[in-house]
């Protein structure tokens, strides 16, 4: 068929053009799809609920901003949860942009919900070290963080004085973009110390985070931008989760025709090729 | 002796670390920390380290006029500059120059570099993801499977897509990825007892 000749040689930037076509319109004309809720995702919000007032989330930023597009529609989802439920937020980072970009959603949230930094929430920033680190960490808090992200001393902060070791700290919310990352906290934090772990990780990273999930090491995962836009909505928010799930429908379903379209060309071309007189 | 020193320090070290994790005495436990406190204290130089590097090769391509030199240009006088911002001006990086310069400059061009992907994923789906072999063929079920399920339009179009995607990513996955992990793990034991021993000298430069 010479339509699917000419096909085989469609220039790439009108697959680029529809991509970009397929990202734009939906978010200018929003389609409104309803989210089904999963389990993994379910799970975190579960446990969120279970923590009593007052409890400790540490929330560490391990993302930056090529990322931020996944992590930090769920980063405010999660913000916003422990705000509402009057948990106190521990921040830290394992990547250096994570820790601004945290802070960015915090500073928000708290106007709106009325938290006062020192007390209800704590940024201290990026720590590096990856894994030993973490060790350290666990142990005493006070070896690896002795100032906020601001430069404060970390003692002169009413939650920060509360924070001495792992055992002070209820659950660890990891937003991961890769390494070091999820991995650490599981294998190390985790498994050293006990502190359960939900994770939020980029949609490329969640079926490696699997294994974990079943063997009880994470509570819970919110994958890539579904996992945030299933947060929004269990805990009925509109953020960039909700708006993005529109474009990433669409381009989702454009993928799957040009994997059909691309086979379809591919037997096309065999077909050819094996035909009497062909060659 | 040059080569000597280095291997008995990471043979010392390595295995007093390892044994540390099984030995509960106090003393012990505090010198483990220590070694641990003194690493994180080392690792923040390592930003140094790749900070004078990008230096030096964009120095080195302005000097000698290289294909593109220009944008080292640039590169480095924002290097400066965002430097200059988080440690003279007020604030330091939590001041409005520091702030403006990542939330409006260093977000967005990051955030873009990232998103070009999904272009090129576009283009390889069109051109490269072809069924040429039945395990090719059952690897672009199951990536259309979840690809659809994993999107509201998914859901939509029969509720029983995220339950199926779920199975995959419970079952065949978790089995696939668990032996993945065992294996590169054992790989890392593997090569962490090599070097504690001394069999791997490649950290230290410069061939055996």
């Amino acid at each position: 068929m010479k339509i699917l000749d000419k096909l085989a040689v469609l220039d790439r930037r009108i697959i680029y053009l529809l991509v970009g076509l397929a990202v734009i319109i939906p978010m200018l004309i929003p389609l409104g799809l309803p989210v089904d809720i999963t389990r993994p995702v379910q799970n975190v919000y579960d446990k969120i609920e279970s923590l009593t007032e007052g409890s400790i989330v540490l929330m560490s930023t391990d993302y930056d901003p090529g990322s931020e597009a996944e992590l930090y529609p769920a980063t405010e989802a999660i913000i916003e949860h422990c705000f509402r439920r009057n948990l106190k937020i521990y921040m830290m980072g394992l990547w250096p942009a994570g820790s601004a970009l945290g802070e960015r959603a915090l500073d928000t949230l708290a106007r709106v919900h009325g938290k006062r930094y020192g007390s209800d929430y704590v940024n201290v920033g990026y720590r590096p070290g990856g894994a030993v680190m973490l060790l350290s960490l666990g142990r005493n808090f006070r070896d690896v963080i002795r100032v906020d992200y601001t430069g404060r001393p970390i003692d002169s902060l009413e939650l920060g004085r509360q924070v001495r070791s792992a055992r002070d700290i209820t659950l660890v919310m990891t937003l991961s973009a890769g390494d070091p990352g999820v991995i650490h906290w599981v294998q190390y934090f985790h498994a050293r110390f006990g502190t359960p772990i939900c994770a939020a990780t980029t949609a490329i990273m969640a079926p490696r985070q699997y294994p974990y999930m079943n063997s009880g090491q994470l509570v819970g995962l919110l994958g890539g931008l579904k996992g945030a836009a299933e947060y929004e909505t269990l805990v009925k928010r509109r953020g960039r989760g909700l708006t993005g799930m529109d474009s990433q429908s669409i381009v989702h379903v454009l993928l799957v025709l040009f994997i059909i379209l691309g086979n379809v060309i591919l037997i096309n071309q065999k077909r050819k090729k094996s035909a009497p007189g062909a060659g | 002796m040059k080569r000597t020193i280095p291997l008995v320090i990471v043979f010392t070290c390595g295995f007093f670390m390892l044994t540390a994790f099984f030995i509960p005495v106090r003393f012990v436990q505090d010198m483990s920390q220590m070694l641990q406190n003194w690493y994180v204290g080392v690792a923040a130089f390592f930003v140094f380290i790749g900070i004078i590097n990008l230096i030096k090769i964009n120095l080195e391509k302005i000097q000698r006029k290289l294909r593109d030199w220009q944008y080292s240009f640039i590169l480095l006088g924002f290097l400066f500059f965002m430097m200059f911002a988080g440690f003279v001006l007020r604030g330091h990086t939590a001041g409005p120059v520091f702030q403006y310069m990542f939330n409006y400059f260093y977000t967005p061009c990051s955030a873009t570099m990232f998103s070009l992907l999904a272009f090129f994923v576009a283009s390889a789906s069109f051109r490269a993801f072809r069924a040429k072999t039945p395990e090719a063929t059952l690897l672009l079920i199951a990536a259309v499977i979840v690809m659809i399920g994993r999107i509201p339009v998914g859901y939509s179009i029969w509720h029983g897509f995220p339950s199926l995607v779920e199975w995959i990513m419970t079952v065949p996955n978790t089995a696939a990825n668990r032996g993945i992990i065992f294996g590169i793990n054992l790989g890392l034991i593997s090569m962490a007892l090599r070097v504690l021993l001394g069999i791997e000298r490649s950290y230290m430069g410069g061939g055996d």
